[in-house]
């Protein structure tokens, strides 16, 4: 995984204009400010979040169940919007991005989930290549990054399979590949490993620290004890709703994770 | 994007084929509908229209006016016969019912006419009244008898079984709307994973939606295709039966649907499927 930082240079291309702008580059990847989230008036599912997250980091976020995690990394990817507050992407303002910019956003993040979000009847090569064919570019370029996705996840040579005949780690790669495939400036992993062995999930865990190795910011969400264990990286909790920073390690985050019943499940 | 929606049609073969019958089903009752429209239409104009024309000569009318008129009215188009009766045969013509009071009336109590019999499938009421209108104010024409109180009758039961019909269409289409509405959306709710990864990896409404609205109009065209050939087999396997046994009586040639028709059923349809496809994608966009 020798590829340089330079080439996952964030562009934010996500108004549709294609703007772009060179004082990105040198501003946090995201921030957010004093953000709140409510579905139900008398228990807000985020309160007064900050927290600013640098480029290249390695991110881990977690908490109970129904703690807000997924929330977050949804109010990043615009899959929910936010109720007061701002989230800065490279500095600019996203909470307020229309419909028709959204997508330009979403270019720019992948997303990994739980459930893979994969389309079954596809093929494995057709999962991956969808995030390139929205942006239009040309087959040629589809195929060779496909196959250098592929490759990064260890599935190089299986674009023809379907994803319904794989494993669930297999899939999961799929999902993984498709996330990198346009080399975005983030990725957000919401869960990734809940469907997974131990072994598998530990698998997968490497799979983003390679990524995160090559240069891209990665937000992993998950309450999964042994992973936040296994590797160093910055940790971030919610807890009734407000982010804090654990930086030194799990020690103090005992009682909150032991407050979670699927916390033993891992 | 065509690319793009026929590859959505090959990956789910046989939700599409059940979707496509089921469309063919709904389109095939719409266009029964339409074919009894338009049948009924011709019956309308078969038998709502008079068929018979007397002219009745005034007393003073001579021989050379009155075989002027006989000719002039013998070269309009709707009129395929014209008849001089005179006033003889007129009476004798009413004496064969055995009425001996008739036949012994004085002959000047049968005013002589001119008989005219029209051609039913060129003649229109407005028509027929118009030059009857004309006709009555020549001064050898007593009066001009178009049996209008049996034929008005007929006609306003015609137009109300037509109106009937149009009601059923109405109906038939309504639930056309609805069973195509909702076959394309379930065919379509079995793809809201895809939906929903087209919008996460970034694609514009414009790029999800114009695959699946071609779609939804190509499912909806093949399936009036499929209607519309499985009404014109049935149509012409029976069309002889249907003469023989109700056709002659009624003097009805039973027609299938015009071109025009056929092309408005074919757009219909495709429209349809585009318009089942909007609906359906308009929960999937708010992803």
């Amino acid at each position: 995984m020798g590829r340089s930082r330079v080439t996952n240079a964030f562009k934010p291309h996500f108004r549709p204009e294609g703007h772009y702008d060179r004082s990105a580059a040198h501003k946090p990847i995201l921030v957010l400010e004093n953000v709140m989230k409510v579905y139900r008036a008398d228990a807000p599912v985020l309160r007064n979040v900050d927290l600013t997250i640098e480029r290249g980091e390695f991110v881990f976020v977690t908490g109970p169940s129904g703690a807000g995690k997924s929330t977050l990394l949804k109010l990043i990817y615009l899959a929910e919007s936010v109720d007061e507050g701002r989230v800065l992407f490279c500095g600019r303002d996203i909470s307020r991005l229309t419909d028709e910019s959204i997508p330009h956003l979403r270019r720019n993040i992948g997303v990994v989930f739980q459930d893979f979000r994969l389309v079954p009847y596809w093929t494995v090569y057709q999962n991956v290549a969808v995030a390139l064919e929205v942006m239009g570019l040309p087959s040629r370029v589809v195929r060779s990054r496909v196959a250098l996705a592929l490759e990064r996840v260890g599935l190089d040579g299986r674009g023809e399979d379907r994803v319904s005949v794989l494993s669930g780690g297999e899939q999961q790669r799929v999902a993984v590949a498709r996330a990198i495939v346009n080399e975005p400036a983030i990725v957000l992993a919401d869960e990734p490993t809940g469907n997974l062995d131990p072994v598998l999930a530990l698998d997968i865990l490497g799979l983003f620290e390679e990524i995160h190795e090559a240069g891209t910011t990665v937000i992993f969400a998950t309450h999964d004890r042994s992973l936040l264990e296994a590797s160093p990286h910055r940790l971030v909790v919610i807890d009734d709703g407000r982010a804090i920073e654990a930086r030194d390690g799990l020690g103090d985050l005992g009682e909150v994770m032991r407050a979670d019943p699927l916390a033993s499940v891992h | 994007m065509f690319a793009r929606a026929l590859r959505g049609v090959r990956q789910q073969v046989g939700t599409q084929l059940l979707s496509v019958m089921t469309v063919a089903l709904a389109l095939f009752c719409m266009g029964g509908a339409l074919l009894a429209l338009e049948n009924a239409g011709a019956m309308v104009q078969r038998w709502g229209a008079p068929v018979r024309v007397t002219v009745f000569l005034a007393d003073g009318a001579t021989g050379a006016q009155t075989e002027t008129l006989r000719s002039a009215l013998a070269a309009l188009p709707e009129v395929s016969e014209a008849r001089y009766v005179s006033s003889a045969e007129a009476r004798a013509s009413l004496g064969q019912s055995g009425d001996r009071a008739i036949a012994n009336a004085p002959v000047e109590l049968f005013p002589a006419t001119i008989e005219l019999k029209l051609t039913p499938s060129s003649v229109t009421r407005a028509r027929v009244a118009s030059v009857a209108d004309r006709v009555r104010r020549l001064p050898m024409v007593a009066d001009v008898e178009t049996y209008r109180g049996f034929t008005d009758r007929l006609h306003d039961m015609l137009v109300g079984g037509q109106a009937a019909v149009v009601v059923m269409a109405l109906g038939v289409l309504l639930t056309v709307l609805a069973v195509v509405a909702n076959t394309v959306r379930m065919s379509l709710a079995a793809r809201m994973r895809e939906i929903e990864v087209l919008r996460l990896v970034g694609a514009t409404r414009s790029y999800v939606r114009g695959p699946f609205l071609l779609e939804g109009a190509m499912l909806g065209a093949i399936g009036s295709v499929v209607a519309l050939a499985a009404l014109a087999l049935l149509f012409f396997t029976t069309r002889a039966q249907f003469e023989t046994a109700v056709g002659a009586a009624l003097g009805l040639h039973p027609v299938f649907l015009s071109w025009t028709v056929v092309l408005g059923f074919l757009a219909g349809g495709g429209a349809l499927g585009a318009m089942g496809s909007a609906a359906a994608l308009r929960r999937g966009l708010t992803i």
